[in-house]
């Protein structure tokens, strides 16, 4: 099985790399909606796609989770 | 009385050429013995001649050197011609200290009293003179200089410096076994799954080095920022208005920070007593290498291994003491005096110098002893050429740090003010030296700023303005780069002082990690993936670390090199076992990254002509040459460009800001040469 977002070699659908930025991405969302009050799993997706701090394989994540 | 000379075997040609001038007090008479100069003379009665080795003359190899073949657990010590094809000039030398050896009736082992100088000496003894290694005296320096090498020759010794040749052999043993069996179990199991050869290296120290650096790149590619906020408040009094910060550095949701705006508003702020206190900063610890690598790195910008070619050639020129040391000490034989005099006769340092001079000298010392070697430090001899700039700028680091170890502690003042409005608290602080100390001597790279701070005084009622919310991310970890890699090498224990840089220089070399930005390749991050999950041991801080410890053991007399070489053939052998196993499965995961790493390295950038293909580097099947040209020929994109045809190329991060083509570095020169591919760049028009 290959990796839906890099084609890595994978048992599941996600190579290690992006299974753990996927982890990280679900982590953050709470943090988020503590800091700002309320944000839309959506906007917060499309917030860290376009944040420069973001990772690239957690803007990967973020660009597959927002479909 | 002996009929035969004394034969003198030094580590590399300038250092036999001081030694020959130092004994011979400018006498000696140059010869060419199977086509090597060597310096002959009488001392004392004595007839001496002074001979060098080019670096190590012997190599460990295995006696089949088939690099299809492993395990390998054989090995033995060649000629360095013989396994390394660079070594050009082995064999030459070789026979030109044979040759030597036959009419001597006493022998000198004067290579760099380390463990590579000894190793290379106890080589040359051993297989060139004929087993000479015992009976050899030892001359030990720190610097070239002809008091030193004189008083290094008044009191040769015998048998010094046998552990460490020990330990040194030992190493490069261990470290052969490890690299070459590793490496070719990679190498092979990429093979395997049918790509073409590429050498695929895991060292000793290599392989947790690359590790650090793959942690550190998931670390970073796996972040997502979280948000916060920095308040910051505007004050007024008298028309003098003055910003503070919040005393809290960071605010963690945005109703908190609206809230400290919404009660600051409009309100009145008093100050408390300012705060006005001095710290005493005392001078910077004299350089080892790793400090010296790390300063020149935050300075200059030299990579360690530059720093530490740059250090090495102003030692042969013995402008400053043996650079390969780990001390951070500066012992009273060495003659202060001495050196700051010698230093006062070269312009830039006479007023400091002069000044120190009137004072008891006294350095600080660091915590880091070396037994072999003081911490670097300058001769005091004045440069008898003019030096080039990143020659010049090493040693004027090494003799600032030096002159600072001298100075007194430097005097800061610092202040604080606080102005309250309510419960919350603003900030003002700054700092300013008000006593140079050691700082006068190290000059620009003490570092130190002065901020000011406006007076303020209890009770001072100030107008808010205003408040700033400023919204903030958390920050990316930021990479290594090869000189905070260095220090986590030397916090980990793991390689040495002498081999550090060139471990960092081989990761880079081997296209693990990309050499302008440290990014970690596909390649990279698949060769330390494989090792953690099939071979883990070879990538952990641990085992390396307990061998390192054990060859230090070695080096000063308590280890026993036999047995740790026993241990670490068998712990190779549970991880080649492992390897083995799962051949096939590594070399398909290694072949995926290597070809993609391939790709990457000849992609250069999108098609600034057709915006959909990217430029490429193509050999031409017809001529040979290598061009740049579109991967959307087929669709009709004509992009292309001449490229020089000697050189490695590298892309650059961006494309050039005038024509939007790609820039590339041509590396092969002296310094990379940097270059927009496009023929037709307006940069380079004529005027």
């Amino acid at each position: 099985m290959k990796c839906l977002i890099c084609g890595r070699e994978t048992v599941t659908d996600l190579c290690r790399y992006h299974a753990e930025a996927k982890q990280k991405v679900r982590a953050a969302y709470p943090l988020w909606v503590k800091a700002y009050g309320n944000v839309e799993w959506n906007d917060f997706l499309d917030n860290v796609k376009r944040n420069p701090q973001t990772g690239q394989w957690a803007k990967e994540i973020a660009e597959l989770l927002r479909g | 009385m002996s009929s035969g000379y004394t034969l003198v075997i030094c580590e590399k040609p300038d250092a036999a050429r001081r030694v020959s001038d130092a004994l011979s007090e400018g006498e000696s008479r140059n010869e060419q013995v199977e086509g090597t100069t060597v310096f002959r003379f009488d001392r004392k009665g004595e007839e001496f001649v002074v001979c060098a080795a080019q670096g190590h003359l012997y190599g460990v190899s295995d006696p089949a050197r088939e690099r299809t073949v492993y395990p390998v657990f054989d090995v033995e010590w060649y000629s360095s011609d013989l396994v390394d094809e660079n070594s050009t000039t082995a064999a030459r030398r070789i026979l030109t200290i044979r040759k030597l050896a036959s009419g001597a009736s006493k022998f000198v082992n004067a290579c760099d009293f380390d463990v590579e100088g000894e190793t290379i000496g106890y080589n040359l003894l051993k297989y060139a003179c004929g087993g000479k290694e015992k009976i050899a005296l030892r001359a030990t320096f720190s610097t070239l200089t002809k008091e030193d090498l004189v008083k290094a020759f008044d009191d040769l010794k015998p048998q010094a410096g046998q552990g460490l040749g020990l330990a040194g052999r030992a190493r490069h043993a261990i470290d052969f076994i490890w690299g070459v069996n590793l490496s070719r179990a990679l190498s092979q199991s990429a093979l395997g799954s049918g790509h073409r050869y590429r050498t695929i290296s895991v060292g000793r120290v290599q392989g947790p080095t690359l590790g650090f650096l793959v942690e550190k790149e998931r670390e970073i590619k796996t972040f997502v920022p979280v948000p916060y906020w920095k308040a910051s408040g505007t004050f007024e009094r008298d028309g003098v208005r003055l910003i503070a910060g919040y005393a809290k550095d960071r605010v963690e949701t945005r109703e908190s920070a609206e809230k400290i705006r919404e009660e600051c508003l409009r309100r009145e702020a008093v100050a408390a007593a300012m705060r006005r206190f001095t710290v005493q900063v005392g001078p910077p610890v004299p350089f080892n290498i790793g400090d010296l690598q790390k300063e020149a790195y935050r300075a200059f910008g030299y990579p360690p291994s530059r720093t530490l070619q740059i250090a090495e050639r102003l030692y042969l020129e013995a402008l400053i003491s043996y650079p390969r040391t780990g001390g951070q000490r500066l012992p009273p034989s060495i003659n202060y005096r001495g050196i700051i005099q010698g230093l006062g006769r070269i312009t830039e340092y006479s007023a400091n110098a002069a000044e120190l001079l009137k004072e008891e000298l006294k350095p600080v010392q660091g915590a880091k002893s070396d037994a072999a070697h003081p911490a670097i430090h300058p001769t005091g001899e004045k440069p008898k050429r003019p030096l080039q700039a990143p020659e010049s700028a090493v040693f004027d680091l090494v003799v600032r740090r030096f002159l600072a170890a001298f100075g007194p502690s430097a005097r800061r003042e610092l202040a604080e003010a606080t102005l309250a409005v309510g419960e919350h608290e603003f900030k003002l602080a700054g700092g300013r030296t008000v006593f140079p100390g050691w700082m006068k001597y190290y000059g620009r790279y003490a570092g130190y700023k002065d901020i000011g701070v406006p007076a303020v005084s209890e009770g001072d009622r100030f107008r808010v303005v205003g408040v700033a919310l400023d919204e903030k991310f958390e920050q990316r970890p930021l990479r290594y780069n090869q000189s905070s890699l260095l220090e986590k090498m030397e916090r980990e224990g793991i390689g040495t002082k002498a081999t550090r840089a060139d471990i960092i220089a081989t990761i880079v070399g081997r296209g693990y990690v990309s050499a302008e930005s440290m990014e970690v390749t596909d390649l990279g991050l698949s060769v330390v993936e494989t090792m953690a999950q099939y071979a883990p041991s070879i990538i952990s801080t641990e085992l390396t670390r307990e061998i390192e410890d054990k060859l230090e053991a070695v080096e000063g007399g308590s280890g026993d090199q036999a047995e740790l070489l026993r241990e670490t053939l068998r712990s190779i052998v549970e991880q080649l076992a492992e390897l083995r196993t799962n051949e096939e499965t590594i070399g398909r995961e290694i072949d995926s990254a290597v070809t993609a790493s391939m790709t990457k390295s000849f992609e250069l950038g999108k098609c600034p002509f057709c915006r959909t293909g990217n430029l490429r580097v193509i050999r031409s099947k017809a001529t040979k040459k290598r061009f740049v040209g579109c991967s959307n020929y087929s669709s009709g994109c004509r992009a292309s460009a001449p490229l020089p045809q000697k050189g490695t190329l590298r892309t650059a991060p961006k494309p050039c800001e005038l024509c939007s083509w790609p820039i590339v570095y041509v590396m092969g020169g002296r310094r990379p040469w940097r270059l927009c591919v496009n023929p037709n760049c307006p940069g380079k028009r004529k005027p």
